[in-house]
């Protein structure tokens, strides 16, 4: 198993997609070799100097934390991480749109996360263990750092990172649902997340199942109607981005409070939870019989 | 074709924007011409003012619902019309309500607003007529059956894709990576979040070629060089779009929401002509990943490229002028 490259940089940056493939060589994929992180630094391009998001130490110092506390389960690391990486980085969604910081961070801040974190079990059929590239520069919802900042952003409730726990804890619902854009609609995000923490999805095939209902729902329906959100406030985020100079690293044990922006109203939630559950009721679920 | 399992309008909404304006980071607006918008190409480019430093934009609307939508005996009640802005690569989804303009007209308007933060590049704009249908509130009676698209870094209101040019010294360029392809006249990288084509200024006179304008001979080679280079491009974000696709469990591949989507679906319909471009896609998507056929498309997915790329066009007028030329010289 790899450890950090014996060169990580100080400060984030923007590695191009197109400069990538030299450093993703099979000794990487395999979790056998590093590169030395020297020749990754020549192709970075550099960000804004005087941005206090961009020190590389608090990241590395959270991946550490996160590869010692979860090497019994690493899968469970995703809940813990997804809110502490979104609340340590502080991110616009347009800064996060931008595929090269994440490339950046997987590539020359911490490759050996990625290979801890997503190296194959071998199995009879596969006996060598490897990281899908897609991991370390794929789309958004696939490469590991980013598919955390999303999910995230996405499920937290305003500040309250708890629903962001509470839907990593299912790989399927971060898996299935952050492709499609369902959740893009902040009161069905948080409805989601309700059915899971009942109890009432609980099985990757639940929520395969129910993500298909509501979409083929939502082709006649209009949730925006059904359950109204209200318009974020730009300046709470812009405020919060701008604490990052002061803030303390963020919390290990506690969960961190995220940007002061308004939860969904909760009627819109409680209208969706229901309606769902209701969908999911009739909703042909792979290996669940009828009357079930 | 979609089935709906209740009575709607069989019409489309006509969307269009009125105005725009740019609310500044010093709090003050500008009111953007109405170059910046275009009703024709349903695009609207907010990078049009050159300012570096908004903060949202706001997007005047104006909706006018099809012939029915008020009917005495409509099946629908609680009719009400919401703008929806989308987009895929920052996952953003707000809605605005539109007010009914008269109290029996079918025109509505409103606006909706665009914050610079939440997005990177292109937004999607629709706009749906809901109602309360048989009982069931929510249900969506009409849309609009072209999106607009909403540019937040062009500054031109064009629909289609644009690439980026980029010139530079391949053997000296700060981008290293650059430097393996130092004998290569033009590359593209396909792998950026828009296409983009590096101009290599090592081959002399190439830059001097490309700026050039005018009637004569040399704008027509240039032209022509565009066209190839265009083709280039084309090919490789599609190659790279159908490389990535997302497959749905028992749905078979989904477009992607960004850039690439929209290039599968211009071109699926050169490549597999004759059917929808869902099963355009999942066709293409079978060749590539099943037992045979890739090859034999490649021949569709390049008459899909030069068609995009103007190529004939190209190559009819540098004929067109080498023939005049000829013609002179002989005389």
């Amino acid at each position: 198993m790899i450890t950090q490259p014996p060169h990580v940089p100080e400060r984030l940056g923007l590695l191009a997609t197109s400069a990538v493939d030299p450093f993703l060589t099979e000794e990487l994929l395999k979790g056998e070799q590093v590169h030395g992180g020297i020749d990754l630094a020549k192709v970075v391009e550099p960000l804004h100097e005087d941005d206090a998001r961009w020190w590389v130490e608090p990241i590395r110092s959270l991946v550490e934390d996160a590869m010692f506390e979860f090497r019994e389960d690493r899968t469970r690391a995703d809940a813990w991480l997804a809110p502490r990486l979104h609340a340590t980085l502080r991110l616009t969604r347009r800064e996060a749109a931008d595929k090269r910081l994440w490339n950046h961070i997987a590539l020359a801040v911490a490759p050996d996360y990625v290979v801890w974190r997503h190296r194959s079990e071998p199995t009879a059929n596969r006996p060598e263990r490897r990281v899908a590239a897609e991991r370390f520069r794929g789309p958004a919802d696939r490469q590991c750092f980013s598919r955390l900042w999303w999910a995230a952003e996405l499920f937290r409730n305003g500040p309250d990172y708890e629903p962001v726990e509470a839907a990593c804890g299912n790989q399927d619902l971060i898996h299935t649902v952050l492709r499609g854009g369902l959740v893009d609609h902040r009161p069905t995000a948080q409805a989601l997340v309700r059915l899971l923490k009942s109890g009432k999805i609980t099985t990757g095939r639940d929520v395969v199942g129910l993500s298909v209902a509501i979409n083929a729902a939502g082709a006649t329906l209009i949730y925006d109607v059904l359950a109204p959100d209200e318009r974020r406030d730009p300046v709470r985020l812009r405020d919060w981005i701008a604490e990052a100079e002061s803030a303390p690293p963020v919390e290990r044990y506690e969960l961190p409070t995220g940007p002061d922006e308004d939860p969904v109203p909760e009627e819109s939630v409680a209208a969706l939870t229901s309606y769902f559950a209701e969908l999911f009721e009739t909703a042909p679920v792979r290996g669940r019989k009828s009357g079930d | 074709m979609k089935i709906y399992p209740y009575k709607r309008l069989n019409r489309p909404v006509a969307l269009r924007v009125t105005s725009v304006s740019l609310r500044l980071a010093d709090g003050t607006r500008d009111q953007l011409e109405t170059t910046a918008y275009s009703t024709q190409q349903q695009a609207v480019a907010l990078g049009i003012a050159g300012h570096t430093d908004w903060v949202s934009a706001t997007i005047g609307l104006s909706a006018t619902l099809p012939p029915g939508a008020n009917a005495q005996d409509a099946p629908w009640s609680d009719l009400c019309v919401l703008a929806v802005l989308t987009d895929g690569e920052t996952n953003i989804r707000t809605s605005a309500e539109l007010t009914r303009d008269a109290p029996d007209g079918r025109d509505w308007s409103g606006s909706v607003e665009v914050l610079r933060d939440d997005h990177l590049g292109r937004a999607s704009l629709a706009v749906y007529v809901v109602g309360t249908v048989d009982g069931v509130s929510g249900r969506s009676i009409a849309e609009t059956d072209r999106s607009w698209i909403v540019d937040t870094a062009s500054d031109e209101p064009v629909r289609g894709l644009q690439l980026e040019v980029q010139t530079a010294s391949f053997k000296r360029s700060s981008r290293e990576w650059l430097q393996a392809y130092a004998d290569a006249p033009w590359i593209v990288d396909a792998s950026a979040r828009v296409p983009t084509v590096f101009v290599n200024t090592d081959v002399e006179g190439v830059i001097g070629l490309l700026d050039s304008n005018g009637s004569g001979m040399e704008s027509k080679v240039r032209d022509l060089l565009v066209a190839q280079m265009a083709t280039d491009v084309w090919t490789a974000v599609f190659h790279g779009a159908i490389g990535d696709l997302e497959v749905e469990p028992g749905a078979g591949p989904v477009f992607p929401t960004d850039w690439q989507g929209e290039v599968l679906r211009e071109m699926l319909p050169d490549v597999v002509p004759g059917v929808h471009v869902e099963e355009a896609l999942r066709q293409v998507h079978r060749r590539r990943t099943g037992d045979s056929g890739w090859v034999e498309l490649q021949t569709r997915i390049h008459y899909a490229a030069v068609r995009r790329a103007d190529a004939t066009k190209a190559l009819a007028h540098v004929i067109r002028s080498l023939e005049q030329m000829n013609r002179e010289s002989e005389t």
